[in-house]
């Protein structure tokens, strides 16, 4: 039986949610951390890829518990085949290698997920898993009241701040009134293979191209023991076709087409992604969001567990901070949350969602796959000004 | 763009509970199914048809509000509405 009074709340235990929350823990306040669902990570909506920086700057161990494949660059790929190489271990061999740290990891969501939330438990959060968030109600001092479904018994929680960690879905957003509507010309939609006989070499292997993927792009990584992951996301309104369709042209179409002829499918996986600018107001009385649910997403790689993490670990410190010096949760005190955001990658989030926003904007095709292979070729380069996001 | 109410159904052996259609759907909150996917068996005002324009796999169809009286099949499914 829970208890009936937290510091904090949270929803969802995503990487987003299971970092807010631990962090919380660590700079001690009581916390607690529901998800609707039995098994974390699953369904799996993701290709899973995160960099070694994304994990060190939230202080995880890149763990054998869920690391599949350790990851050594980028090869980018335009319409008919052309390819830049963007290898680590070429660029900078005294850094990265095998024998020495990789660039980052495909890492399988189930165990990384748990792992996570373990991280988090042993911070001393408290966990309830088959557990979903219905409403919340403010009080007159100042808290409010959370009401959540365990299995099937309702229970009424006093907390004084609602974390929205429930991912792209979030219906907390919308509890508060926020407006956290993602148009359809932003969502990119996404589906992917778990695929065996498909060879790969520790690059994560990224397709543009109007063909292939419009409004997006296409992707192959590795995934451990000889797996590799063939996905695409597409933007529905610059496309003709559904995900699906688009996934079996490219792989029997596509200058990659021999190399997928043994391509077994293991597991079929898929999601939206938000190819969107973060939302304009993350918080409100007694409650912010972090992660997919805020729309913490890179704009142009569609990457999100790094910016979950991050978003995390600001809300975690920021949360334990205004708490611990009694301020109220109003959302006046709780703008300085996504104030810290701004300043520590909002604001480069935003630029990049411009990048993105002329990239699909450009009318003429040709020029807009031109676009889309240079960025995604700098991108993730050395030298690219946007690497940390 | 239909005007007229409509009510989804979701083919659900094609469904990958991956919750795009979630995200793009302007309701207000629990327009939900416990299955990661937008409400089935509720009417839906807004009928903007972003949540089966957006499905990776195409699995979201609907009835409009008046052919459903016409359907026995969904009345069959759904005796509590009718």
């Amino acid at each position: 039986m829970c208890p009936i009074k937290y510091d904090i709340v949270v929803i969802g235990s995503g990487p987003g949610g299971s970092t807010t929350a631990r962090y919380a823990a660590k700079h001690g306040l009581r916390v607690l951390l529901i998800d609707k669902r039995q098994e974390l990570g699953a369904p799996i909506q993701c290709s899973g890829a995160i960099s070694g920086n994304a994990l060190e700057n939230v202080e995880i161990i890149a763990d054998d518990e869920f690391i599949q494949e350790k990851i050594y660059g980028f090869g980018i790929y335009n319409e008919v085949g052309i390819k830049t190489t963007i290898d680590y271990r070429t660029l900078k061999p005294d850094e990265y290698s095998k024998s020495k740290k990789p660039l980052g990891f495909v890492v399988d969501r189930r165990r990384f997920d748990r792992y996570l939330m373990t991280m988090a438990e042993r911070e001393n959060v408290e966990v309830s898993l088959k557990s979903e968030g219905l409403n919340y109600t403010p009080e007159k001092n100042g808290t409010c009241t959370l009401t959540i479904r365990r299995f099937n018994e309702e229970i009424k929680i006093n907390t004084k701040v609602i974390v929205g960690a429930d991912g792209l879905q979030s219906q907390v957003g919308k509890w508060a009134g926020l407006n956290t509507h993602i148009k359809l010309t932003e969502l990119a939609s996404c589906l992917q293979f778990v695929v065996d006989g498909v060879k790969t070499d520790g690059l994560l292997e990224i397709i543009t191209g109007d063909k292939w993927a419009p409004g997006g792009y296409a992707w192959i990584f590795p995934k451990g023991n000889g797996y590799a992951e063939i996905g695409l996301g597409v933007t529905r309104t610059l496309a003709k076709q559904n995900a699906q369709r688009y996934l079996d042209q490219f792989m029997k179409e596509s200058f990659f087409k021999d190399r997928f002829l043994n391509a077994r499918i293991l597991e079929i996986q898929g999601g939206g992604v938000p190819l969107t600018a973060p939302l304009n107001i993350q918080y409100a009385d007694n409650l912010i969001l972090v992660g997919d649910a805020a729309r913490h997403v890179n704009p142009i790689t569609g990457g999100g567990i790094h910016t979950a993490m991050a978003s995390g670990k600001i809300a975690g410190e920021f949360l334990a901070e205004l708490i611990k010096s009694d301020k109220e949760p109003t959302k006046e005190n709780l703008k300085e949350y996504q104030e810290r955001w701004l300043n520590a990658m909002g604001n480069k989030m935003w630029q990049l969602y411009q990048v993105k926003h002329n990239i699909f904007n450009t009318k003429d095709v040709l020029l807009r796959d031109e676009m889309l292979y240079n960025t995604m070729s700098n991108y993730f380069s050395p030298e690219s000004e946007y690497k940390k996001i | 763009m239909s005007h007229e109410s409509v009510i989804f159904q979701i083919g659900w052996n094609a469904c990958i509970n991956c919750g795009a259609c979630i995200a793009v759907c302007p309701q207000p909150p629990g327009f939900v199914t416990s299955f990661n996917t937008i409400a089935v068996n509720t009417a839906c005002d807004i009928a903007c048809m972003a949540c089966e324009i957006i499905c990776p796999v195409s699995t979201i169809f609907h009835l409009k509000e008046s052919e459903i009286a016409n359907d026995p099949t969904f009345i069959q499914l759904n005796p509590r509405q009718y």
